[in-house]
């Protein structure tokens, strides 16, 4: 139990670090989307001047900040589930219910993180997005027309994150059913909830 | 075979698998079962485009606005300026309680943030009056389901995305549903408040004093009426008119009522994202499950199954709203609205029945599910602001919950209580 202990507590902590970056960056990302909008309210009623951009950077970071996100959600227990019968479940029965409900959904991630992977690597990444351009010199004369995989990959990363998740919670539920429940690092922050 | 996903998918939401994986997992297996292996490329592709998209923006953007709002300071004004109105009625601090409630969801879609605003703040207004702490968590928990009815509302978005339906529309169409659930509470408050002896919260206010309690939430109750004046109008999508919700609530939280402060941002931020993520990663997984759905021709069968058991709308309506009914004590408004809006929805529209009275029926019936006992989620988040059971409180808040019901069948068989606004503005045939 020691053994696994001591497996768990680094993933732990490197899931911690990097969730608290991915909020970081989803944080800067939900307040761009906003500025983006406002930009584009703007323009287009106060200048009648529509640009290409808004729309599609808002859309950028709404996926970046979803995928992300949505991992620490996960971690905190925020994804929305009927959790009964494991609750009326007795205590074992319950904890293996739980650790079965981990594994189904390793299983999707794991054949979502192979398609996400096919999907941004593939045919329909290497087209360009429809007005996003990032300047590569600093007179701003050289653009890069952003690739559309750039979007796509904001799923892949949020199914990476969330199998990190998802390893670490079995290695919780497997400690917890071995009656070591008192060993486990903290989850810090409130639960996350949806309506 | 591929019929056999929806009960796959049943077993596992019972079983306690979370919402996004079940969307995805029974399917998935399904397909693989089927040797469809291209069409699981599909679901993954159907989770990114269905994430990927403008309309929905505005859910993170509507609890942005919230958030922001309830942190500057505004929920306090909009008790005082209730209060002012109709604090020196017998029972006054409940309906103030019910009528904040209504001004509170012009501000914000969610009942969860309904009922920690202002249930911190009045539940222990009402205990020091008197009230039992049952009572006021009860009613705080009840009248907060006006929250995701009135625009505007989170589930309505979701709603209107899943089924490409008009958000304008179902917004519309969710304003005198909302203020039903209100006066059918206060309505309940005035029998109680009778037979119980309720205590008044305040002599009667002068009318300067009104004024100047109404001046004071001019700024918070502009809000709901730049949104849907500037969607109404044509000035903005609803989108847009959420991101302009965003920009004017920071506006009165930093530069008007100076409440808010920079240090309380990235929390406000985070809090927002994280919520809208969970809800963003289920609208994607929905639009996957709703390819299989199409795929499977379960509706068709499920139509046909339905019928069977009456051709006559009306009862099937009163079914319906049973089955969303029970649906709604286990799950929450969004994730249901996720996945039964694309089964029953085709069903009773091809029965007649007018897309966005029956989006209605659901929304109005699964958000009074978030008040209902065992996993009503708002009576969870009134259990922990009043620190109350959950069962004294589910306990207590049945006299409400029959006003709700009563208000659901209203709605179900009058129609035009919800469809005149949107008819009359020319948002609905």
């Amino acid at each position: 139990m020691g053994g696994l202990a001591s497996v768990l507590a680094p993933i732990a902590f490197v899931n911690e670090t990097v969730l608290r970056f991915g909020r970081a960056v989803g944080i800067v990302a939900i307040a761009l989307m906003v500025i983006a909008i406002l930009i584009q309210v703007f323009f287009r009623y106060v200048l009648g001047n529509a640009l290409p951009w808004p729309d599609e950077a808002a859309r950028f970071c709404m996926l970046w900040m979803t995928g992300l996100m949505a991992p620490t959600a996960f971690r905190r227990g925020g994804f929305v589930a009927i959790d009964m019968v494991p609750m009326m479940l007795p205590r074992v029965l319950g904890q293996l219910l739980t650790l079965f409900l981990l594994i189904v959904s390793l299983a999707v991630l794991l054949v979502a993180v192979n398609i996400g992977w096919s999907e941004v690597t593939g045919f329909g990444g290497k087209f360009a997005t429809a007005a996003l351009y990032i300047p590569t010199s600093f007179g701003f004369d050289e653009w890069y027309r952003v690739p559309r995989s750039w979007m796509m990959a904001s799923l892949l990363v949020g199914v990476i994150l969330l199998i990190a998740v998802n390893i670490e919670l079995i290695l919780r539920a497997i400690l917890t059913l071995l009656g070591g429940g008192d060993l486990l690092p903290k989850i810090a922050d409130a639960p996350v909830g949806a309506e | 075979m591929l019929i056999w996903f929806l009960p796959t998918f049943l077993i596992f939401l019972m079983i306690g698998l979370p919402v996004f994986f079940a969307l995805l997992a029974a399917p998935g297996i399904l397909l693989w079962l089927n040797g469809q292996t291209n069409d699981i490329t599909l679901l993954y592709r159907n989770v990114y485009n269905g994430m990927d998209s403008f309309p929905l923006m505005a859910i993170p953007f509507f609890m942005l606005a919230g958030e922001l709002m309830n942190r500057g300071g505004i929920t306090i004004r909009l008790v005082e300026f209730s209060q002012a109105l109709m604090g020196h009625f017998r029972g006054g601090l409940a309906h103030v309680n019910v009528l904040s409630s209504i001004l509170f969801a012009g501000l914000s879609g969610s009942a969860v943030a309904d009922t920690s605003a202002l249930g911190s703040m009045l539940i222990p207004a009402m205990e020091k009056q008197g009230y039992t702490r049952r009572f006021a968590a009860a009613i705080t928990a009840a009248s907060s389901v006006i929250g995701p009815i009135i625009p505007p509302s989170g589930i309505m978005i979701i709603y209107a995305y899943v089924m490409g339906e008009s958000v304008a529309a179902l917004f519309l169409a969710g304003i005198v549903p909302g203020v039903m659930v209100g006066v059918g509470l206060m309505l309940m408050i005035k029998v109680m408040a009778d037979k119980y002896d309720f205590p008044v919260a305040s002599r009667k206010y002068t009318w300067p004093e009104r004024r100047q309690a109404s001046l004071k939430a001019f700024f918070p109750l502009l809000t709901p009426v730049i949104i849907l004046g500037g969607i109404l109008g044509g000035i903005f999508t609803p989108t847009e008119a959420a991101a302009v919700a965003v920009g004017y609530a920071f506006i009165i939280g930093f530069f008007v009522l100076r409440t808010l402060t920079l240090k309380e941002v990235p929390e406000i931020l985070s809090n927002a994202g994280l919520t809208s993520a969970v809800v963003l990663l289920l609208v994607g997984a929905a639009m996957a499950f709703k390819t299989v759905v199409s795929l499977s021709h379960a509706p068709e069968q499920l139509a046909a199954l339905i019928l069977g058991l009456s051709e006559n709308p009306l009862i099937l309506l009163f079914l319906i709203n049973l089955l969303l009914f029970v649906v709604g004590m286990f799950l929450d408004a969004g994730p249901a609205i996720i996945i039964l809006g694309p089964i029953l929805a085709p069903i009773f529209t091809s029965l007649g029945v007018d897309p966005i009275h029956f989006a209605i029926i659901m929304s109005v019936n699964l958000t009074v599910g978030l008040a209902t006992p065992p996993m009503g989620l708002v009576l969870f988040v009134a259990a922990a602001v009043s620190r109350e059971k959950v069962e004294t409180i589910a306990k207590a808040i049945l006299p409400f919950l029959a006003v709700e019901i009563i208000v659901i069948f209203l709605i179900t068989y009058v129609p035009a209580l919800s469809m005149t606004i949107p008819r009359i503005t020319g948002f609905a045939n």
